[in-house]
């Protein structure tokens, strides 16, 4: 019988004539995924250099005293404006402070302002976002206001809260705060309001689980991807935020080094001693693309649909 | 010299975890005129066959090695201009989606259009015209009012009654078909598939017809190829291929198929199903690629791959235990 | 259709009340005697009475919101308390520049963002694409004032191709005009082009897998018209709404980039106002902005049946 034939189990020896299909060569060459440092370097290159670039900047503003850096505030009027040299690395500004000093000085202003609106307007925006995206009733108001709000440019609407106020890292980071908030909330209210028509959501509450446990459950973790990437984000836009604020002489106050300030000091004088405004200049630059590029990696790593996408 | 012929054909996409051999080594012709059903489950690489032929695989991640004669003149060696003349032209597609392969803001009129402005050099006019006339080839009511409408206002059966008018503008030799009617109301795909039918005694054209509906092949199709995983597992005609069918894949496929009239209750109208899934094409697969699923798997079957072989005249499958006609089983 | 026209235009009258009224409020949100800081650390007690007087502080606050309403529809933005000149002449001096360099702004961007954006997911993964995407990162990263003390020194100061500051009316002839801005607006559109690149390529991507480019694929469409005809006209309509939020980027940059180059505009006034305190014309220049922006980006929304058939008001 045919069908026995086919059906018994041969061992060792194969039938009789069989047939070898000949191998297919590699039309691509072969693919080795990478694991590790190495491959995580590889595979998200922007988070690794963002990061290591934001790292370093982070230590030089905490270590800023131990690395051969003079009072940034003290003046010398005897050394001004000097160019940039083995004794004054950056060169001197126009009361005769040290630029790398201040410079390096300066970074703790543009972190910790970035930092600091990062997280309020994030935790703000949360909030505003969850009661929005929960509450029916508030929602319209709340919306509606946000709308309001966003309808005025971020700069110029932090432009008028600092010209209400003294001068002040603190007045700076509130300023720079209440422009984000807007933007963190519609997220915020978005991500919440397409997660509770999400099946599982549905189900959870269909089961009668409680809103609060609904809520810290199934809709925070979820918001959580979306609001760290925005944090880098509105870190990067805070840091800028500043220094244009500061430049314009709406910011942080001339007696703390900033690198707005440093380039606002050398505007006057920036044809003929270009390097008061270029080095901070290259700082601010460098410190934003490391937080952006860290935004964009997380996005990436964070939301694969998304990093297809931008 | 049969039109189309395929030898060797791979292709192959660049993943981050592998490379995938989407289709590796598959060979097969299409006469003039014939209507040859590429059939298999979702995966095995039909879709993928398809769009190798016109080189609408984006290259890189993909690659498409073998050769693809169409004519004589091997496709894979045209320049991406001589290519473009002979898509929509000399050979032509129609695609699963009617709903999404129409483009949503130009008219249904210019879409038609377009390709007799590409490959004919009409103009404006004479391709509104004639698009006109295709859409009344193919049973759309009211020609004149449609061609000026965009997509989204026609249903998804005259939606594909439009992507075959565009297939068909241009008079092609070969049209190449991939579940064109998998996304369709049951009745309407009737409607389609007689419409097919009907314009390809009209035109002439050969049709390459990629499904995973065996049913639809029973109708349409004169020769059939089954595929698994990116390979060509069996060929016969259509009779010889639903009778005798040699390889243990396309005895499953048929098998899970529903007859008319059996009951659904006792063991003999139960559905089989071929357990398991398709194996992962990014890694290399020694001996038989079905070995995983087979229910008549030996170690012979995972060590070494079955050759395709002639097991009748015209009917050729890639298994050991096939049995050859005129062989004596003992 | 023109009933949803009114419809839009009317929806944007409570935002416009909105944004009056938080414009209104900024002056109260702060700690303190809002004359007394409007009049800063070294005035007389008179100051800050005449101050007082000039803002009729003296009045409730609802009186003096409704007086300012109605004096903005009737074309008073009250007197500035530095120059004692309406506020709405001051805007009207320094209008054009602003106006001039955001519209050059804004087609520079449009025309150099979109292509670059189409040919960057056109080649997806390649140099092309890294270049283009590096580009729109260091664009986000570096700031308007520095990119504009860049290119004043290398084209004006070392060059000396264009003039390093200022500006000349468009009546005093195109070319000066132009010569005066170049430097301005490409400095202004570094992050909105960015931004326009950015989004041009990430919906240009998408767009670019849908079936209807592959249907056009396979009736031998040529490249150009796959990426300019049939994709770029369905990435239309996020690509406008970028381009009308990214206005936003454009007013806030005008202000620092009117300082960098010493052009006599509307941001030149805001910071000029802010640094006398001078809050009538902060209000002003606040509120024309913010109108401007409601604005523009209604006249976008109306604009997207353009677009896609498919929307249908």
């Amino acid at each position: 019988m045919a069908s026995a034939t086919l059906l018994s189990p041969i061992e060792a020896a194969p039938p009789q004539g069989v047939a070898a299909a000949a191998p297919m060569p590699d039309v691509l060459p072969p693919v080795k995924p990478r694991k590790g440092f190495i491959g995580f370097v590889r595979r998200h290159p922007t988070m690794a250099i963002g990061g290591a670039l934001l790292l370093l900047m982070v230590l030089v503003a905490i270590f800023a005293p131990l690395l051969g850096t003079t009072d940034p505030t003290a003046l010398a009027p005897a050394r001004r404006t000097r160019e940039p040299s083995a004794m004054y690395w950056f060169g001197t500004d126009m009361l005769g402070r040290d630029v790398y000093s201040r410079v390096l000085y300066g970074a703790r202003v543009s972190l910790i302002v970035g930092f600091s609106v990062a997280i309020l307007a994030s935790v703000v925006g949360l909030a505003i976002g969850m009661v929005s995206g929960y509450v029916r009733i508030l929602d319209s108001i709340v919306m509606r206001v946000m709308d309001g709000l966003m309808s005025i440019p971020p700069i110029l609407l932090a432009i008028a809260l600092m010209a209400l106020t003294r001068g002040s890292v603190q007045n700076v980071i509130i300023a720079i705060t209440i422009a984000e908030i807007p933007r963190v909330s519609r997220l915020v209210r978005g991500v919440v309001l397409s997660l509770r028509e999400q099946p599982y959501v549905e189900a959870a509450v269909a089961a009668g689980t409680r809103t609060p446990s609904i809520i810290l459950r199934h809709i925070l973790p979820n918001t959580l991807a979306p609001i760290t990437v925005q944090a880098t984000y509105i870190c990067a836009a805070a840091m800028i935020t500043e220094a244009i604020l500061s430049f314009i002489g709406a910011g942080t106050p001339p007696t703390i080094p900033s690198w707005g300030n440093i380039m606002a000091e050398g505007r006057a004088l920036w044809q003929v001693k270009p390097y008061i405004v270029f080095f901070p200049a290259i700082f601010l630059s460098i410190t934003v693309l490391a937080v952006n590029l860290l935004g964009d990696g997380l996005r990436d790593a964070l939301d694969p649909r998304m990093a297809k996408r931008l | 010299m049969a039109l189309l012929e395929v030898e060797n054909l791979q292709t192959h996409f660049r993943t981050p975890d592998g490379v995938n051999r989407a289709v590796d080594g598959v060979s097969f012709h299409v006469n003039a005129g014939e209507t040859v059903a590429i059939v298999g489950e979702s995966g095995c690489g039909k879709s993928v066959t398809s769009m190798s032929i016109l080189r609408l695989i984006p290259e890189p991640p993909g690659k498409i090695a073998g050769a693809i004669r169409f004519q004589g003149r091997d496709l894979l060696k045209l320049s991406d201009r001589e290519m473009r003349d002979i898509r929509g032209n000399e050979i032509s597609m129609i695609f699963q989606e009617p709903m999404t392969s129409l483009n949503p803001v130009l008219t249904v009129g210019r879409q038609i259009g377009e390709t007799l402005r590409l490959h004919q050099g009409l103009s404006k006019q004479q391709a509104e015209e004639k698009a006109v006339e295709m859409l009344t080839l193919v049973g759309i009511p009211e020609p004149r009012r449609r061609v000026r409408e965009y997509p989204h206002q026609l249903s998804g059966g005259m939606r594909q009654r439009v992507m075959i008018a565009i297939a068909l503008a241009c008079n092609p030799k070969l049209l190449i078909a991939d579940e064109p009617t998998t996304a369709l109301d049951v009745t309407i795909q009737a409607q389609i598939l007689e419409l097919m039918k009907d314009l390809k005694h009209r035109v002439g054209a050969a049709i390459v017809l990629i499904t995973h509906d065996l049913g639809v092949v029973a109708e349409v199709a004169e020769r059939v190829i089954v595929m698994y995983a990116g390979r060509k597992v069996e060929e016969a005609a259509v009779g010889p291929l639903f009778n005798d069918p040699k390889h243990p894949y396309t005895q499953g496929l048929l098998g899970s198929m529903p007859k008319l009239g059996s009951s659904l209750h006792g063991d003999e109208g139960r559905l089989a199903e071929i357990p398991g899934l398709v194996p992962s094409l990014k890694k290399k697969i020694d001996g038989c690629v079905f070995a995983g699923r087979c229910p008549k798997v030996t170690d012979l079957c995972r060590q070494v791959a079955p050759a395709l072989e002639e097991k009748a005249p015209g009917h050729v499958a890639a298994c050991h235990y096939a049995i050859k006609e005129g062989a004596i089983a003992a | 259709m023109f009933a949803y026209v009114i419809r839009r235009v009317l929806a944007t009258i409570p935002v416009m009340a909105l944004v009056a009224l938080f414009v209104f409020s900024l002056l109260y949100l702060a700690p303190g005697d809002p004359a007394a800081v409007i009049a800063g650390d070294q005035a007389t007690p008179q100051d800050v009475e005449r101050i007082r007087a000039s803002l009729g502080l003296d009045r409730p606050y609802l009186v003096r919101f409704g007086s300012w309403v109605w004096g903005i529809l009737n074309g008073d933005m009250g007197v500035s308390i530095f120059t004692n000149l309406p506020v709405t002449t001051m805007i009207a001096q320094r209008i054009e520049p602003t106006l001039s360099l955001m519209i050059l702004t804004l087609i520079l961007a449009v025309t150099i963002a979109v292509p670059m954006g189409v040919v960057a997911a056109w080649k997806q993964g390649t140099l092309i694409d890294r270049a283009v995407m590096g580009f729109a990162v260091l664009g986000f990263s570096v700031p308007v004032f520095v990119v504009g003390y860049l290119l004043a020194y290398v084209f004006a100061l070392e060059l000396d191709w264009l003039p390093v500051q200022g500006y000349t009316a468009l009546s005093k002839g195109f070319l000066p005009w132009l010569e005066n801005l170049v430097l301005p607006a490409v400095a202004l559109g570094g992050v909105y082009i960015a931004l326009i690149a950015r989004i041009t390529r990430a919906t240009m991507l998408e767009v670019l897998q849908q079936d209807y480019i592959r249907t056009a694929r396979a009736k031998g469409a040529g490249q150009g018209s796959i990426l300019f005809l049939h994709a770029l006209k369905n990435a239309a309509v996020p690509i406008v709404t970028v381009i009308g939020i990214g206005i936003a980027l454009l007013i806030g940059g005008a202000v620092v980039t009117e300082s960098v180059f010493a052009i006599p505009g509307l941001g030149r006034l805001t910071v000029d106002a802010i640094l006398r305190r001078d809050y009538p014309v902060i209000q002003g220049v606040v509120l024309l902005f913010s109108f401007v922006y409601v604005l523009v980006n209604l006249i976008i929304d109306l604009a997207y049946t353009l677009f896609d058939p498919r929307i249908r008001y």
